[in-house]
Formats: structure tokens, sequence, C-alpha cells
């Protein structure tokens, strides 16, 4: 241990005697590891809002619906147990169900007819979980509760585009038309990213529904949580768990596959610049060789007095090997650093998420140590080969 | 009174250079070293002194003959452990001093205690006593581009002593030194003599040469002459 500390200290002398050269045989290994650190940093960077936001909204959220296929001319329905047996599956975490209700007329006011019928406003009935499991808030107002549902009052909440469309304002008592029937908005859901359906819907509970429109009480769609990982294989298994074998078709989507695509970086060309970064660790660490070669001939005489002193060519070899390793430790850690200030000055002028990676620094500047070494051992064994007696010139 | 111990022991030793065409560097050199030795070996260039130091500091093998450091067959141990026997027995001194120049008189002499499991601190302590043995003690933090040629070779010294070798063996070690620095120089030598200790001075000046207790006179690859001036150290019955 005292020996490797002796070695360290001499391989450092070494390195502060000659500063200039020093700094210049770091560049190597700086520019490569800045190289492979800023071009994986800035390009994952780029997509950091988009990643933010999935963190935010999650990647669990899985939708099953009724495939209409096989329910022909009849709005197609779940079977009447699918909460109960979705809740069953192991990976699922919450489950709600949904009604979504067929040919009722939405409109903010008597008169606007024409001008609102162009677009129909979905209508759907849904419980109190609702919002537990989509994760989402109010921006005004209250959901539907308990004493709605127990009564079927005839309260409605909102989607968020739908209440900008109608210039409902916050506060204020707004009555929606359903098909001549007066529903009054009591809240107004702030927009589910996931979801974006629903910013233009009209909720109320199934109660109401099935006083006021004869609804009956199975559910045309399913929102899921599952467990974080799984969403793939529980919405493949979803279909057989909730059909049992029945007629029921069912569909199911992960809404946050599309962001993830997005939020995907474009590898083959992270890769042609980690190669490139990678290069220049190369032909950095050849700059090492070749400075260090040169630098064995002109201390030739230090090498030949330590010899003299008694060093042994392992110690003269591990004097330059370890050199050659600070060279490759330093312009590591340089290098992330240069990389790190890469991302984040690309970040701000590119107005993204910083997104930096621990692992990424170390891993690059670990390759940098290594090219370092390995660049590093022929120098080290020519001056381990050198004799003594020739470099001493005796008189 | 005992016969003072032979550090080294050369018999019959020859050094032949090249392949084809053969050089005799060395013929059949025999030479004992005594502890307590303060000793010359003086002839003109090409007479094979050099080569004689290169063996005896284990710098170079024999072609043939035996040679012993300390009893051990130097030609029995490989190249770690010559250079054990350099580091533990041998302290050298070139004509060119072959100091490390980013290091400082300190620095250099702290060298040649290196990798043998000693503290800084114990190194630094061993190193300014070495120094100041020879003078140096308020220049012990000068880089050698700092100090005089004598200064330097004086640090040379210190750190050829530093590690208590059995032998100094010194090449030429006045030769890039003015008359003032050189005799100034040997007097140091002379001061070191111990009774422990064998001092070996390589020169191709009769006058250095005779400074020493014993010379030994080379030409053409072969002792010549080998007379005492006085008596050796090593030799005094000490009080």
């Amino acid at each position: 241990m005292t020996r490797l500390r002796e070695l360290i200290g001499v391989a450092v002398a070494g390195l502060l005697a000659r500063k200039t050269r020093t700094l210049l045989i770091m560049l190597g290994p700086v520019m490569g590891v800045a190289a492979i650190v800023a071009a994986v940093g800035l390009s994952e960077s780029a997509k950091g809002d988009l990643r933010q936001k999935l963190q935010e909204l999650g990647t669990n959220l899985v939708i099953a619906t009724a495939d209409g296929t096989f329910a022909f001319g009849t709005a197609p329905t779940l079977p009447e147990e699918a909460v109960e047996r979705a809740g069953n599956i192991s990976t699922v975490e919450k489950v709600t169900g949904y009604i979504e209700m067929t040919g009722i007329q939405v409109l903010p006011s008597a008169g606007g007819e024409d001008f609102f019928r162009t677009v129909p406003i979905p209508v759907l009935a849904a419980d109190t979980e609702l919002m537990n499991v989509l994760d989402t808030g109010l921006e005004s107002g209250r959901f539907l509760n308990e004493f709605d549902q127990a009564n079927s009052i005839r309260s409605l909440v909102i989607g968020n585009a739908l209440a900008d469309e109608y210039g409902y304002l916050e506060g204020e008592t707004r009555t929606l038309s359903l098909n001549g029937r007066d529903y009054a908005v009591v809240g107004v859901i702030e927009k589910v990213e996931l979801v974006p359906d629903l910013d233009r819907a009209v909720l109320m509970t199934p109660a109401t529904a099935e006083r006021d429109w004869d609804i009956e009480q199975t559910p045309t769609g399913l929102y899921l949580r599952v467990r974080d990982g799984t969403a793939e294989e529980t919405a493949e298994i979803l279909p057989q768990a909730l059909a049992l074998g029945g007629s029921e078709g069912v569909s199911t989507t992960i809404p946050s596959s599309l962001l993830e695509a997005e939020a995907e970086v474009d590898t083959t060309l992270q890769l042609i610049v980690i190669t490139m970064g990678g290069l220049a660790l190369v032909v950095g660490g050849l700059g090492i060789a070749n400075v260090m070669s040169i630098s064995v001939i002109q201390r030739s005489s230090e090498i030949g007095i330590r010899r003299a002193l008694g060093h042994t060519r392992g110690t003269i070899a591990g004097q330059f090997l370890l050199e050659a390793l600070v060279v490759g430790v330093l312009g590591g850690i340089v290098g992330a650093g240069v990389g790190v200030v890469a991302i984040v000055a690309g970040s701000r002028i590119g107005d993204w998420v910083v997104t930096i990676q621990p692992a990424l620094l170390v891993w690059s500047g670990a390759l940098a140590v290594v090219v370092a070494v390995i660049f590093g051992i022929y120098p080290a064994m020519k001056a381990a080969r050198l004799e003594p007696l020739e470099t001493l010139r005796l008189g | 009174m005992a016969e003072p111990s032979a550090l080294f022991e050369l018999d019959r030793v020859s050094r032949v250079y090249g392949d084809e065409v053969k050089v005799h560097a060395l013929r059949d050199v025999s030479l004992t070293i005594h502890a307590g030795d303060f000793m010359s070996i003086v002839g003109p260039s090409g007479s094979g002194k050099s080569t004689l130091l290169g063996i005896l500091g284990c710098l170079d093998l024999a072609t043939s003959g035996t040679v012993r450091v300390a009893g051990q067959d130097v030609a029995r141990l490989d190249d770690a452990g010559r250079s054990k026997v350099r580091g533990d027995s041998i302290g050298f001194v070139f004509q060119q001093f072959h100091l490390i120049p980013h290091l400082s008189a300190l620095g250099n002499v702290a060298t040649a205690l290196l990798y043998r499991g000693l503290t800084a601190q114990v190194r630094r302590e061993l190193a300014t006593a070495a120094l100041d043995k020879v003078g140096l003690g308020p220049r012990i933090h000068h880089r050698p581009v700092q100090l005089s040629g004598g200064e330097q070779q004086r640090v040379a010294l210190a750190r050829a002593i530093v590690t208590d070798p059995l032998m100094v063996l010194a090449d030429e070690p006045t030769g890039a030194l003015d008359t003032a620095n050189a005799a100034n120089v040997m007097e140091i030598f002379a001061a070191l003599r111990a009774h422990d200790r064998a001092i070996v001075i390589v020169t191709h000046d009769l006058e250095i040469a005779d400074r020493a207790d014993r010379r030994v006179s080379m030409r053409d690859g072969e002792v010549v002459d080998d007379e005492i001036l006085r008596p050796a150290a090593g030799t005094v019955v000490l009080p």
C-alpha cells in the first residue's frame, strides 16, 4: 500500500514537472469523454420534457373498451362483471368502469343548436373512482359524489376543453341541456393528458344515467392503473380476462405508449456520436503513447538513475503506467465536467430539460482511464527496458 | 587484528562485447574491495575502468568469472535481485550528477529511499540528515538548476550515502567541476570514509586518484597495479 502511494507520488510529481505537456496529452481523453457525455446528454435532454411529462403521467394507465365487432347494431358493452374481473388480475392496482352513452345531444343553451350540433359531445356515466384512477384533479368546482349517485341528481362534470368552448366561467351557475333536460354543471376536470377524449366530455353518475336515460349498468370501457412495468402484459391478457370466453370483444390501449415512442431518443444518431467520441478517445490515447514515448527518451537519465538507485524494471513501468492512469483519470473527470457544462448550456439554449445520467459519466470516464492505460503500456515497457548502463553515460 | 571483511570480490572477471568482432573490455580481473577501503581506479580512456564500474555497480554482468557482493554471486540474481543489491549496497555518484531536474535536493536524495516501506516523514528526515552531512543543510529545497555544479555533486553524494550502502561507487565525480569544487568534493569523500564502508572512485585524473588510500591502475582491460598509498580506515584500531 505504501509502495503504491509512493508510486503515485512519483507519477504525479513527474506529471506536475511538465504541466503544459500533461495538459496537452490530457486534452485527448477530455475531448473524447466530453463528446460522449455531451452527445448522449444533449440528445436525452432534448427529449427531457417529454420524459418528464411521462414520469408525471405514469406509464401504467391501460384503457379497455368494448369492441364493436361482435355486437351488431347495438352499442357494444363489456361484460357486467368487467370491473370485478379486472380487479382480480394481480397486476391491476385500481380500476373503474364508465358507460359511454349514445344519442344524447348536449347544448350549452337554448338556440345554440345550429352551432353546436355539428360536433357530438361524448356523454359518460362514471363513478366517483374515476378521478382517483386517472390521477387527475378538478380545475374548478367539485366532482360527482355519493350524494349525486344516491339521489340521481342531475349534476354534471365537464371537460376542460368543453368548458372553454362554452365560455364557462369559474363559479358560474350554468346548466347544460341534454336532449332538452337541464343539468347543472358542478365542476370542471383538469386536462387529462393521457385521455384527451375526456377534455370534451360530459360526465354524470351511473344512477342518474339509469333513471334519466334508462341506461344499463354495464360498462362500455374501463380505466385501469397497473403495477409499473406491467402495462403491456396486462393489456395483452385483459381481453381474455374480461370476456372469460364470452362473446364480448375487448380492445386495449396504453395511452402513454405513443408519448413513449416520441420520447425515444434516436439511437442511431446517438451511436454515431458516441463512436466519434470513442474515436476521439482513441486518438487521444495515441497522443498519450506518442508524447510519453518521447518523454521516456528525454527522461532516460532519470530512468537510469532510478534504476541505479535500485528501482526495479517493474517499478519504472509502474511509474509510467501510473502517469498514464492519472492522465486518464483527470482527463475523464474534466471531460465529464466539460460534457455536463455542454449539456446544461445546450439545454438552456434549446430550452430543454437537463438530463444527466450519472452512469454515463462514470462509464465514459472509466473508458478514458482504460484507453489511457492501454496506450500507456508501450511507453511504460519502453522505459522499463532501458538499460541503466546506456542511459547513464559513464565517463 | 582481523582482516577487514571483503565486500566486493571479483574473481577472474572478463567482459567481452560484440558477437562477431569481440572486444575484450575486461580480461581476467581479480579484485577484492574491503570494508574501510578508500580506493581509486585509475587508467586512461579505453582501459576498461568504466566497464569495471558497471560490473561493480551490478549494472552489467560479467561474461565470465564471478562477482560477489557481500558473499552473494551476482550472476545468480535476476534483474530485480540485482536492483535490490544496487539499492541496498551501492551508492552511485556520476560525473554528470544525474539529478532528477524536477525534484528539489531533498526530493532527489529521498528518491533513493523510495519503495523501502519508509514513511514520507522518515524519508525526509534521513534525506535532510544526509544533506546536512555534505554541508547542504540550508539548500535542501533548491532544485538542481538553482545549485552550482559543486553543490549538485554534493546532492548526488548525499543521495549515494543516504541508504547507508556498503560501497559508494563514483564515476569521475570531479570531472565536471572546477578545481576548488573538485577539492571540496574529494574532502567530503575522504570524510565519508567509514570502517564498514568502501569508497571507490573511478577516474582518469592521477591527482584525484592519489587522494585515495588505495590505488588500482588499469590498462587495456587488465589491472596492472594495486598499491596501498596510506593505511585504510578499516585497519585503524578504533579506541
